[in-house]
């Protein structure tokens, strides 16, 4: 028999008079019958007792969920975990968005809330972007193909799409936005007027290509989505040696005769920018530290429950009285209905 | 066969439900009760039913997903969820006011998506930001959580009504003291539902966005709904109140709640945009 009571130093007789349930009745059963009596009621509340035995009294102690106090504990200091993720989050992270041209490289991002740029030491390039739609005209896929440069070694490759960043350095890319940065690889299909033979150049803005069997160059020097007959069209540019420069319109789709030549512009490619933003937050674990605690501390409180039952028995003359004391953390009303039934049997002598 | 025309018989079975409900609460006829709760649990059976078919049909024509996605399957659910939060706390805390609520608020609610214009019933393909494994957990314990929240709400209008009109009166409506018990516990379960919600939203959002919190409008309104039941469970458990007080917090957070459904996207713009 054990002599003191788990998490209680001594016995403490104001239990008694101080708990939330209390309950004082007579018996003149003998002393083997009430200890016996008294294991079944605590059984019945899934409880194990812990027996002291006194002078002229005998104290039984149980308990059981004394740790579904903790939840509540739990769920107020997560909220501290939460605030000061988020403050770490503040000071030592970052966020902002990059915009990359296909093709081209970047290592700044535009912090957001016009607070500057960043350097992050490495670059980003944007090999391909692009996106799909549903037959419905939604969108269905953004996608930019990103490999990491660190000097002029790749370090890594791979997509991003919504919903499935690329992870660097502890950096997050996300696909944000995108946009047509311009028009590329302009088709202009030249024909020399005299012999009819046709060739195909392709070419960007600005470059300057020769034409095949003659002196002159050609450049495309601009591009516009309507000219004229509402068409999209690039400003073209001939080059020869000697000469002054020759500069028109040559639109989609129709003939344009200059020169020697006669100009047809046959079709030209879009070019992708991807919006890519970039964060960092250091203090992402910390705050998923605050949301696992929060959901434990609420699971502890929800479905476990602190109670607590103390039972004396007293020798008096003929017989015994008896005094019951309980707290409980939740559902009081169900458990004082539970109990009262259990004393009441208890009274009859368990007979009942 | 065609969800939508499953739907229109739950919505008929849950009009059907509220009126016997109701015939059980003026005449207080305890078989009356059993029937509508029998119409009840028929009802949500179908309903469930209805969401797997519309669930199974989103990917007959190859865009498939959970029907969680647009406003009217987002309506369709909250109908869904107050029906299911009531059958399963049936046992402890059902009654027929209870019952009638349920019912009435879930046929509104079905009613309304079904005939207004202004709610697209087609399954629409997801846009990219919705095509995540989130979506489900994340919809799912915000929508029980709103479901617990309009329970416990139409109890503090009943517990008021019960007050204003004193004891004797309205000897018909449960006692005041189990109306402020039932709307504590649904507030309870409610609030970690919400907590849960805007967990899985944030976690949702760290992949989507790049950050588990940008105040944006829906998220904003989601933590001071947040607050408000905090404030709540506070003034009961910390300071013990009790009544009128808590009737109003919780009317109060309610309305919150609907802001944060409804408000947030007709009034302020945000990337939440498909509710």
């Amino acid at each position: 028999m054990k002599l003191t009571f788990p998490g209680e130093r001594e016995i403490d007789d104001s239990v008694f008079t101080s708990s939330q349930i209390r309950k004082t009745w007579h018996s003149h059963q003998d002393i083997s019958a009430l200890e016996e009596q008294t294991q079944v009621l605590l059984k019945a509340l899934a409880l194990k007792p812990t027996q002291v035995d006194k002078k002229n009294a005998h104290y039984f102690f149980a308990e059981k969920g004394k740790y579904s106090r903790l939840g509540m504990v739990f769920v107020h200091i997560s909220i501290l975990f939460i605030l000061g993720g988020g403050l770490i989050g503040t000071i030592w992270g970052f966020d902002g968005q990059m915009n990359v041209v296909e093709g081209a490289t970047s290592d700044t991002v535009l912090l957001y809330g016009g607070t500057g740029t960043k350097k992050l030491g490495f670059g980003v390039r944007c090999d391909n972007f692009t996106v799909d739609f549903y037959e419905t005209g939604m969108p269905k896929e953004y996608r930019s193909d990103l490999t990491i440069v660190e000097g002029e070694r790749k370090v890594m490759s791979g997509s991003v799409r919504v919903n499935h960043p690329l992870t660097y350095k502890g950096l997050k890319f996300c696909q944000a936005t995108y946009g047509v940065a311009g028009m590329d690889n302009f088709r202009v299909v030249i024909q020399n007027n005299s012999t009819g033979k046709k060739t195909v150049l392709t070419l960007g803005l600005m470059q300057k290509v020769p034409i095949p069997e003659s002196t002159v160059s050609f450049a495309i020097a601009k591009y516009v989505p309507n000219q004229g007959r509402r068409k999209p069209a690039v400003l073209g540019v001939l080059l020869e040696p000697g000469k002054a420069h020759d500069i028109f319109w040559i639109e989609k789709n129709e003939r344009k005769e200059k020169g020697d030549f006669t100009f047809t512009l046959r079709d030209f490619d879009k070019r992708y920018y991807t919006g890519i933003q970039v964060s960092k937050d250091p203090g992402v674990p910390l705050v998923w530290t605050g949301f696992f605690l929060i959901l434990a501390g609420f699971i502890l409180s929800l479905f476990f429950v602190h109670k607590r039952v103390w039972l004396r028995i007293v020798a008096e003359r003929g017989g015994y009285e008896i005094s019951l004391a309980a707290n409980i953390s939740k559902n009081k009303k169900a458990f004082k209905e539970k109990l009262e039934g259990l004393i009441g049997t208890f009274q009859q002598g368990g007979a009942a | 066969m065609n969800d939508t025309f499953l739907i229109s018989i739950v919505t008929f079975a849950y009009f059907s439900a509220a009126f016997v409900f109701l015939v059980s609460f003026i005449f207080q006829k305890k078989y009356m009760d059993t029937v509508a709760t029998a119409v009840t649990v028929a009802g949500l059976l179908l309903q469930t039913l209805a969401l797997i078919i519309r669930w199974i049909h989103s990917y007959q024509l190859g865009i498939g997903h959970a029907p969680l996605s647009n406003f009217y399957e987002s309506l369709v659910f909250f109908s869904w969820s107050i029906i299911f939060i009531y059958v399963v706390t049936r046992k402890r805390y059902g009654n027929s006011i209870t019952g009638i609520l349920a019912t009435f608020f879930s046929f509104l609610i079905l009613a309304y998506a079904s005939l207004s214009g202004k709610v697209d019933c087609q399954i629409q393909p997801l846009i990219p930001a919705l095509q995540s494994n989130w979506l489900i957990s994340h919809v799912i314990s915000s929508f029980l959580a709103y479901a617990c929240f309009a329970i416990a709400f139409g109890m503090s209008i009943l517990y008021l009504v019960k007050r204003r009109a004193g004891k004797e009166r309205i000897v018909l409506l449960p006692d005041a003291a189990v109306l402020d018990e039932i709307t504590y516990k649904m507030i309870s379960v409610g609030f970690v539902l919400l907590t849960l919600g805007i967990i899985t939203g944030a976690a949702w959002a760290d992949r989507a966005w790049g950050r588990y919190w940008g105040w944006d409008p829906k998220e904003t309104w989601s933590l001071i709904t947040w607050l408000i039941y905090g404030t709540f469970l506070h003034a009961r458990l910390a300071r013990g109140w009790r009544g009128i007080k808590m009737s109003l917090i919780s009317i109060i957070g309610f309305l919150a709640v609907i802001f944060t459904y409804l408000g947030v996207n007709y009034i302020l713009s945000g990337l939440h945009s498909y509710l």
